[in-house]
């Protein structure tokens, strides 16, 4: 055998890993380093499973993390990939189930709400199923800030999961919590910026709370767990230095109720 | 896209990918554009000479505008975290140069340890990550002055770019810049074809 291609088992089932590799060493942490002849390398949690020599052929079995002892969590995204929308323009996003901007394997949603809060007033939105993939579609929207919030009830467990939809530009105004149970909000919507602090403020039926725990996170941290942890002061609020470029989510927890907010920066 | 760009997002989109080198280029760039009350160059009425060839010059190309390619970024291979930026407009000249071991530290050691190794774990690539948000955060939100000593200076402001004409090599047929281009036994050979 000179070379051969290694294929993983995962839950999903097998896939091809890497091609034409011709070095594999298995690490004492269950890793297993691989090489192939162009001098890609990869590392991996797993085990190997059968070498088929004939066919040139080495699978392996994916071994998997320990899940996190956390609830999961609700958050929104814009469907866009520069920030906002145009006036006009079809306002949509997408709602996930997950941890840690990391969706998980439960796609099911139970007694799931969407609402809207424009310069109209608020009302509520319809969600559409796209095979496990939920979608809340807002339509052409006017210049302005859109509040978006969804909530799920899950037996005793309750998420919400809230964003700030930037429709046109420049949007730095008059800004109010939309009164959720539990609601995170900017404390100034025009400084999200990489390279900058970031403020938030925590509040519970409207009133800020103190000393709580808030977790924040951003879109495709390597991180398994959140990579912040901030306390709210005196005033309910917390503030993070943002590092990385695209979306961040911040996290709050009180009792069963897990609340999130979606920061969207076009950057 | 129709929002203005950060100098930190240019310098990001233009280097590639965030590391400490690319910050200190970024703060350098804005601390002359500060000092210097100008922008970003559009034909030469800034000029940068740098002392260095790593990270932190892609940072002063994108955000002052000051690029190989215009010319108007001269290169001295000095090994220093030193930029002089130039402004023709008003003959001002800052030099601005890294404090020894401003930036140094054990997040600053372990991320270069990393950076050395060919491949990182899982773990590591998230220990990695951890370390250059610390990083980063410490280089950005560093006062200027623990970052930098700078100050104004005289130099002899450099030529402008010159276009030259473009002449055939002899030997191997491709154009080649006339003031790069010598004679030989009445041939005209570009550098390359020079050393066969």
């Amino acid at each position: 055998m000179c070379e051969a291609n290694v294929y993983i088992n995962r839950v999903s089932g097998e896939e091809l890993l890497m091609e034409k590799v011709d070095r594999i060493v298995p690490g004492e942490d269950q890793s297993i380093f691989m090489e192939n002849i162009f001098g890609e390398r990869k590392v991996v949690k797993a085990r190997i499973r059968e070498m088929e020599l004939v066919h040139h052929r080495v699978v392996l079995e994916e071994i998997r993390e320990e899940s996190h002892p956390v609830h999961e969590e609700l958050w929104l995204e814009p469907s866009t990939d520069h920030g906002h929308f145009h006036e006009g323009e079809q306002v949509t996003l997408k709602l996930f189930k997950g941890y840690n901007m990391k969706p998980g394997p439960d796609t099911a949603f139970a007694g799931l709400k969407a609402f809207v809060v424009s310069s109209e007033g608020t009302r509520e939105l319809n969600i559409h199923d796209h095979h496990g993939s939920y979608e809340l579609v807002l339509g052409g929207e006017n210049d302005g800030l859109l509040q978006v919030w969804a909530e799920e009830s899950e037996g005793s467990s309750r998420r919400l999961a809230s964003v700030l939809v930037e429709v046109g530009h420049h949007h730095h105004h008059g800004l109010k919590p939309a009164g959720l149970e539990l609601e995170i909000f900017p404390t100034d919507y025009s400084h999200a910026r990489m390279g900058e602090s970031y403020e938030i403020k925590v509040l519970q039926h409207g009133q800020p709370l103190v000393g709580v725990e808030v977790r924040a996170t951003f879109a495709g941290t390597q991180q398994k767990d959140y990579p912040h942890r901030m306390v709210t002061n005196e005033e309910g609020k917390a503030r993070l230095f943002l590092t990385s470029r695209g979306n961040y989510l911040f996290s709050v927890s009180e009792g069963d109720l897990i609340s999130t907010f979606t920061l969207v920066k076009s950057f | 896209m129709c929002k203005n760009m950060p100098p930190l997002e240019l310098a990001i989109q233009f280097h590639g990918h965030i590391c400490p080198g690319l910050l200190i280029g970024v703060r350098a760039a804005e601390l002359a554009q500060k000092q210097l009350e100008v922008g970003q160059d559009s034909d030469e009425e800034l000029v940068a000479i740098v002392e260095n060839d790593n990270c932190s010059v892609d940072a002063i190309q994108s955000i002052l505008g000051c690029t190989f390619g215009k010319g108007n970024l001269v290169f001295k291979d000095y090994g220093k975290n030193v930029y002089t930026i130039i402004s023709r407009d008003s003959g001002r000249a800052l030099r601005i140069a890294q404090k020894f071991g401003s930036t140094a530290g054990p997040a600053s050691e372990r991320f270069r340890e990393l950076g050395g190794k060919p491949i990182l774990t899982d773990e590591e690539a998230g220990e990695k990550e951890t370390l250059i948000g610390e990083i980063f955060e410490k280089i950005m939100s560093m006062p200027a002055e623990d970052l930098f000593a700078w100050q104004e200076v005289v130099v002899e402001l450099p030529q402008r770019a010159s276009i030259r004409k473009t002449v055939r090599c002899d030997s191997c047929g491709e154009g080649v810049m006339e003031t790069r281009a010598s004679s030989r036994d009445g041939q005209i050979l570009c550098p390359e074809c020079q050393l066969k």
